[in-house]
């Protein structure tokens, strides 16, 4: 019998993350509460998440309280402590350093941190609040998507991690994948490489076409620069910045933000949170663009079910759309599958965080369409580095993705 | 019956899928689920003899018939095969399984390819739902009428407690626990959703009323989806048993089948039924139908049961007539815990159509594949511990059409 999670305490239930979370945990029948600056705030974080959950029930599951007020009272009962405050370790490490003070020494303290070191937070508090800390990293919505990242440090203690991995798993239904405390994780190191190269080439090619050559039929439920807008351009370059900063790797340029996307963030151009400025696309607005031939090509066989045969097209296809689709799509996969072994231990981990928390095709799945050997054959052309797993696959003729539940089809849109 | 028939295996396609954002055509569905019900069976599609479809009104949601002619599309090796399309409204699936096993049955084919194929995601709910009407005697009982079906099963639910009493709460826990169940099926529609009985007894703005007594939580889902299954004569079954390294004792197969139609009209089937104690007597007599054809005595014969529960009040209606209970009792399975997984007579593990999903033409084979799952062990989450023989039953319209399979190994 493992430890039982009775009662959960989140910080920054008014936000997106941190009421999504929370509904997560009250879905479970856990009994959940929300803190925010105000008890109002708190029950604005409550009715979002029966909003998510379709159901005034769920609230019954949770409470609602201030940090001022309800801080001190309800941690020293918390089995774990949640924080979803903004995304600034300054900020993070004040509420830290109370909930060290409050907590019991044997309850877990989780932050859902999309980036920061996990490491660095932990060691707010003592030795203790240490050994139970890690970082639980949902993607938005949590109640829609199941993806989720479980990011221990060097220092948690590993009862902990299967502790909170059996919860996660178990009781929460997440399917959970573990990764090291390095930044950004696994699931938007590799999406935000694809989505700011993306970006890079706007500049270039036009926003209206990279999204029409790398749009949905590539594997996505989104095209990747609507994909920005939507995530908010101001997130976008917290996160690559974050990355560019602190990790030096094989696509370390792809990180590099725009110039012209960081002079309009300045002037305020944050995607679809800002309508009147929009980001790379204004909601309403035409694009004359037309589709490339080769994405014509594959949406149509996509649009009838034949994925395999679209990856041909894709394999084969001549000239410079093409050409530019295969380094964008190779490149995902050939900087995903080179996670494994840095930031994730196996293919299954980069496969599952890119298909249940991106929504994305997942790598694995991509080379077993296009085929091992060919795949390596389409990355020594496209000058890409060639990932260690990859070649073992193809000198073993061997598939990749493992999930034999989930239907590969949905990722392809016609 | 004279030939046995076999189930080898199949595929489901994840019901919780919305093809119409995928932007793809109903044929992709087909093509989905053929291609992994070979897969998954290792069955190779020049083996395959004829081929049924199951879908209901393609032509409508899809503008879309002639659907036999597109398995001939999923694979070179289909050229020429021999197929049809099958449509009895939510029992489509159940009758496409009929004729491949009485093909199979008559000595005509050693080998069938079973689909079920419907997409619902196409129009809005309330032309869907007014589609639905025309499984009903559209110009009676679904003509102008908002969402017609949840009406008529409100009325079911209503005879029941004319006649024997009914308590809501009893039908919202019909509700919870199939979405419990649904929580641990990776198919199924609604296992990321939020129920609990507290929910499913309620009635607020995100459980309101959509007919009757039928609220939200007493529906089953409008849902994208495809099942493929794979029938086999025993010369077949045996030589492929023998590849897989099994014996043939270990392949599940139709022990048993019942199939009635009662009158369209759902006023006449209560009309009809006057005075005995089941409120379906045809569907009744499918179920003791298949009983008696399978050998088995009654349902505690069973390790487990798929129902058609389009509605909470449908598997009420399904306890008591699979005879878990006395005639009007069914309630006392629910609140017992007869029904939940880990009772002694699971009913629906896999969530059903309420948790699982109702992809309407797509269903009986659906309940077919989990039948083959649960007597192979392969149910994973939502397996019944040490199943061999289940049930399912399906129902097309009011209660009009009905098919029951017992399946075993």
């Amino acid at each position: 019998m493992g430890r039982q999670f009775r009662k959960v305490v989140v910080l920054g239930a008014n936000g997106a993350m941190g009421a999504g979370s929370g509904e997560v945990f009250a879905a479970a029948g856990i009994d959940t509460v929300f803190l925010a600056r105000t008890r109002d705030k708190a029950a604005e974080g409550k009715k979002r998440a029966e909003k998510m959950a379709k159901s005034t029930a769920l609230g019954r599951f949770i409470s609602v309280g201030s940090y001022d007020e309800d801080l001190a009272k309800v941690v020293p009962g918390a089995d774990l402590v949640f924080e979803a405050v903004s995304e600034d370790l300054a900020l993070k490490r004040v509420y830290f350093e109370k909930i060290a003070e409050l907590r019991r020494p044997d309850s877990i303290v989780a932050t859902v941190s999309s980036g920061l070191s996990i490491a660095s937070m932990a060691q707010t508090g003592d030795a203790s609040f240490a050994r139970h800390f890690l970082g639980i990293h949902f993607f938005n919505p949590p109640n829609v998507i199941v993806g989720c990242e479980l990011i221990p440090h060097a220092g948690t203690d590993p009862l902990v991690t299967e502790e909170v991995t059996e919860l996660l798993q178990g009781r929460l239904g997440r399917e959970l994948v573990r990764t090291s405390d390095t930044p950004a994780f696994c699931g938007n190191r590799v999406g935000f490489k694809v989505l700011n190269e993306c970006a890079q080439l706007a500049d270039e090619h036009g926003a209206a076409y990279v999204d029409a050559l790398l749009g949905p039929h590539t594997g996505r439920a989104m095209p990747p620069l609507a994909t920005i807008d939507f995530v908010g351009w101001d997130v976008h370059q917290a996160i690559v910045d974050n990355i560019f900063a602190h990790t030096k790797d094989e696509a370390h340029a792809a990180f590099a933000l725009p110039a012209s996307m960081k002079a309009k963030i300045a002037r305020g151009v944050l995607g679809d949170k800002t309508p009147a400025e929009g980001g790379f696309f204004k909601k309403g607005g035409k694009s004359d663009v037309k589709t490339p031939e080769v994405a014509k090509q594959m949406r149509a066989l996509n649009h009838v079910g034949r994925y395999q045969e679209a990856f041909d097209v894709f394999a084969e296809a001549t000239g410079p759309d093409a050409a530019l689709m295969r380094k964008v799509i190779l490149g995902y996969v050939s900087y995903a599958l080179n996670r494994v072994g840095e930031v994730v231990e196996r293919v299954a981990d980069v496969d599952r965080i890119m298909g249940f928390g991106f929504n994305w095709a997942p790598p694995g799945a991509l080379v077993d369409l296009i085929g091992a050997r060919r795949t390596v054959a389409l990355l020594e052309a496209a000058k890409l580095p060639i990932p260690r797993v990859l070649v073992e696959a193809a000198e073993r003729n061997q598939r990749l993705f493992d999930a034999a539940h989930v239907d590969v089809g949905r990722f392809f849109h016609g | 019956m004279t030939r046995p028939v076999y189930i080898l295996g199949g595929y489901q396609t994840d019901f919780a899928r919305n093809w119409t954002k995928e932007g793809k055509h109903i044929s992709a569905m087909i093509r989905e689920a053929v291609t992994g019900g070979l897969a998954s069976t290792g069955v190779e599609a020049r083996e395959i003899e004829v081929g049924h479809v199951g879908n209901f009104a393609a032509e409508l949601y899809a503008m879309q018939g002639h659907l036999g002619a597109f398995l001939v599309d999923v694979d070179p090796a289909f050229g020429g095969l021999p197929t049809g399309r099958h449509e009895a409204a939510c029992a489509s699936g159940s009758i496409a399984l009929l004729a491949a096993s009485a093909e199979i049955e008559a000595g005509r084919y050693e080998s069938a390819l079973v689909v079920g194929v419907e997409q619902m995601k196409t129009v809005s709910p309330a032309v869907g739902g007014d589609y639905l009407g025309t499984a009903a005697w559209y110009e009676r009982e679904a003509k102008g009428v908002e969402f017609p079906f949840p009406k008529l099963f409100g009325k079911l639910g209503d005879e029941y407690e004319k006649r024997y009493g009914l308590k809501d709460e009893h039908l919202a826990a019909i509700s919870a626990i199939n979405y419990e169940n649904a929580r641990k099926n990776p198919k199924a529609q609604t296992r990321t959703w939020y129920m609990s009985n507290d929910h499913a007894c309620g009635s607020d703005q995100y459980n309101a009323v959509i007919g009757g007594r039928i609220k939200v939580s007493d529906c089953s889902q409008v849902t994208d989806g495809a099942v493929a299954l794979v029938l086999a004569s025993e010369a077949f079954a045996t030589k492929w048993a023998a590849r897989r390294g099994l014996t043939l004792d270990q392949v599940p197969r139709l022990l048993g089948w019942g199939h009635r139609t009662a009158p369209l009209t759902f006023d006449a089937k209560v009309e009809e039924s006057r005075g005995n104690p089941f409120i379906l007597p045809h569907t009744r007599r499918a179920i003791t139908d298949a009983f008696g054809r399978a050998g088995v005595a009654d349902c505690w014969a069973l390790d487990g049961i798929e129902t058609h529960d389009c509605f909470t009040t449908s598997e009420y209606m399904a306890i008591d007539h699979f005879g878990l209970t006395a005639p009007g009792e069914s309630w006392k399975a629910v609140e017992e815990g007869v029904i939940a997984l880990g009772g002694k007579l699971p009913i629906n593990p896999s969530g059903g159509l309420i948790g699982g999903g109702h992809p309407v033409g797509a269903t009986g084979v659906r309940q077919l594949l989990d039948a083959y799952l649960q007597t192979t062990g392969q149910a994973g989450a939502y397996q019944v511990e040490g199943a061999r023989r289940f049930a399912t039953l399906n129902i097309g319209g009011s209660g009009t059409t009905t098919c029951v399979f017992v399946v075993g190994t």
